[in-house]
């Protein structure tokens, strides 16, 4: 991509100032809620509220047309049908706004019709060399600015994980698992119908964007498959890329075509060709967000051998299973890790030392965990640690011991508190503050292992 | 014979695909080892090649009316002497005459059993040109046991391909059997991806079945699909 069209980019995520083309005062309607989301996220730059009748809106003065607006504007938010959106896009072409997002669908996926009036959309955003987002998509995010283009009014957590979605509503179901997942997010696009900024170009931007550590992709099918697998590798060599692809069966091909107007093409090509380009891929949103958890918050370890230490076995059970399929290796303790363990558990432990390191009864206060903990972390031939910890009613969670692991080792380390959202909210703050990622399943904290011991291995002495 | 000019043969001719003698022709010019294939105008010519190539032999028609060989009884195995050459010849013709009646045959050896594997080249609508590779026979065609990688390939990853599908071990040597030799098969999926660079028309490429032995390889058949 051309370096003026990556400057637009930025441009559009940073704006000064903001049109919203097709406000109304009805909060049932797209228009408000355009214009309210860019309230409530509290949005740094100029917020210009555009309709030929209203005076003002949500406390904003209302201006009548593009001519009146007082200040420079660097992206229009254009929420009218799909018609009036191809003349909103000449307007602001003539009046030299360089970015707009479209909103409405109604173009490419709804067949010929459609595609014409597309070509049209497209033909006026070349004719001004401007940057069209969508059609058919709820825009852009950049939490760091308070933008949000989209009809859903948000409050996200601010960090660095961006993400490229070619779904609304399975990147709203991203964002929203997130925000769940105490994870903050630096940006978000969805990509819509591609008219002309393709997944890649985003890519190529958020892989150069020094606020986004993490690049999450929600991918259904697209025919640029060739330069994208190409730029989420060289990606990837700057900062982890993970990436989730629908269409495991046939009958998602038809569905991604009415929708995004794209073949999902196959699985297995995909999911093989993204493997060869050593781009890690998530099976569900699930693990998508588990995966951009971990390598946002904790380093990448040295290698791909995982000890863990719990006080029951099951969670750590279900955890073998998901990280042996993937690229993790559970390495034996040595000599001397045992022997410390055994120091740790005193006179005739009823434990099995070995990896998983199941305490039972010894790892259920703080204290000895910790000690355990360390053992672990403390093996030559373990580059990362899971803890596994449940939420009791009076033990409390051995948090301030897996940070003091952390500092000491400065080896990366996962926590799996298994119990309720509000029961571990303020542990889980403290310890991801800390740089120590926590999940509320096995699974969840496997997918993060196996994410840190993907790009561990991969990016050895790069951290 | 050169890969452009093969290829434009074809094309004059108005074809998309290379008969199987310019297709081995093709691969052989890019160093894959093939079984000799060559073009029988008459019986008597039939008869000449098969004792060039040495006995047994095998006979395949050659039509662009005929692209699945087997189906119209157009291949026949392991033909032992003059008299079955010449019996394949007349009768190959004649169940091939329904269809096209300017077929013409092919000759080529027998090759020697070894381990059955396909790989070749998938035009991917959204990917373009992807490399393939499996274990021959059920693995791939029941059980899908193939793998796919962007091309071109490296050698470390050719080399990879070969231990990716599931059957690998198969090829260790199973029961018995010798081990497959896995570098010949890497330098075979190397070459396939190099060629799918240097020639850019062609479009799909289907080497099945490739008999690899304990030292060496053959590509027994081969379909090119041109751009």
């Amino acid at each position: 991509m051309p370096n003026d069209k990556l400057a637009i980019l930025d441009r559009l995520f940073n704006p000064a100032g903001v049109a919203v083309i097709g406000v109304t005062g009805d909060p049932d309607r797209v228009g408000y809620c355009l214009l309210e989301s860019l309230v409530y996220a509290g949005f740094k730059g100029r917020i210009y509220p555009v309709h030929p009748r209203l005076d003002s809106l949500l406390g904003l003065p209302v201006y009548r047309s593009l001519d009146e607006l007082p200040g420079p504007v660097d992206l229009a938010v254009i929420g009218v049908n799909q018609y009036a959106t191809v003349d909103m896009v000449e307007q602001c072409g003539q009046k030299g706004i360089p970015g707009v997002v479209c909103i409405a669908g109604g173009y490419r996926e709804m067949g010929a019709a459609g595609e014409a009036l597309e070509e049209r959309l497209i033909a006026a955003a070349r004719r001004y060399n401007m940057a069209l987002v969508g059609p058919n998509t709820l825009g852009i995010i950049n939490t760091a600015a308070g933008l949000n283009t989209s009809f859903y009014p948000m409050r996200l957590p601010v960090g660095r994980v961006s993400l490229i979605s070619q779904s609304g509503g399975v990147g709203l179901t991203i964002l929203q698992k997130a925000s769940d997942e105490g994870l903050g997010i630096n940006k978000w696009v969805g990509v819509g119908n591609r008219s002309t900024l393709e997944l890649s170009d985003y890519l190529e931007y958020l892989a150069r964007d020094r606020e986004t550590g993490v690049i999450g992709i929600f991918l259904e099918g697209t025919d640029d498959a060739r330069r994208l697998v190409k730029t989420a590798a060289a990606a990837a060599r700057q900062k982890p890329v993970v990436i989730y692809k629908a269409g495991r069966s046939e009958a998602v091909n038809f569905a991604a075509v009415s929708h995004t107007g794209s073949m999902a093409g196959s699985y297995r090509i995909y999911r093989q060709i993204f493997a060869q380009h050593g781009l890690l891929v998530a099976e569900s949103v699930a693990e998508l967000v588990a995966a951009c958890k971990a390598l946002a918050i904790a380093p990448l370890p040295a290698g791909n051998r995982l000890g863990v230490i719990t006080h029951t076995a099951g969670p750590s059970i279900v955890m073998l299973d998901e990280v042996v399929r993937r690229e993790v290796e559970i390495s034996s303790f040595q000599p001397a890790t045992i022997e410390t363990i055994k120091a740790a558990l005193g006179e005739n432990p009823a434990v099995v030392i070995k990896n998983p390191l199941d305490a039972a009864g010894h790892g259920m206060l703080a204290a000895s965990f910790g000690r355990l903990a360390d053992a672990v972390a403390g093996d030559p031939g373990v580059d990362l640690v899971a803890a596994v910890y449940c939420l009791h009613l009076h033990w409390r969670f051995p948090s301030r011991e897996l940070l003091a692991v952390r500092r000491r080792t400065g080896k990366p380390l996962l926590a799996l508190y298994v119990g309720t959202q509000a029961g571990v909210r303020e542990e889980r703050d403290y310890l991801q503050a800390g740089g120590i990622p926590v999940y509320l399943t096995a699974e969840e904290a496997a997918w993060g292992a196996a994410a840190l011991a993907h790009y561990g291995i991969r990016r050895r002495g790069e951290n | 014979m050169e890969a452009g000019k093969i290829i434009a043969t074809a094309r004059d001719e108005g074809r998309h695909f290379l008969f199987e003698d310019e297709a081995k022709a093709l691969l052989a010019a890019s160093g894959i080892p093939v079984t000799p294939c060559r073009r029988a105008g008459s019986e008597e010519e039939a008869v000449s090649l098969a004792a060039e190539m040495g006995y047994p032999v095998v006979l395949k028609v050659r039509s662009a009316l005929i692209q699945h060989k087997s189906d119209l009884g157009g291949v026949v195995l392991n033909l032992a002497d003059e008299q079955a050459v010449r019996r394949a010849f007349q009768d190959i013709l004649q169940r091939a005459a329904a269809v096209d009646a300017a077929a013409a045959v092919t000759v080529q050896p027998m090759a020697p059993p070894g381990i059955e594997v396909i790989t070749g080249l998938v035009a991917d609508r959204q990917f373009g040109p992807v490399l393939m590779f499996g274990l021959g026979g059920v693995f791939t065609e029941v059980l899908r046991d193939v793998c796919f990688r962007l091309v071109p390939v490296t050698p470390a990853e050719a080399r990879e391909m070969t231990t990716a599908i599931k059957g690998s071990r198969l090829l260790d040597g199973f029961r018995g059997g010798p081990p497959a030799d896995r570098q010949a098969l890497a330098d075979l999926l190397l070459a396939v991806s190099n060629l799918a660079v240097a020639v850019p028309g062609i479009k799909e490429m289907d080497l099945n079945p490739v008999t690899v032995y304990s030292k060496g390889l053959l590509v027994l058949d081969a379909r090119v699909l041109l751009a």
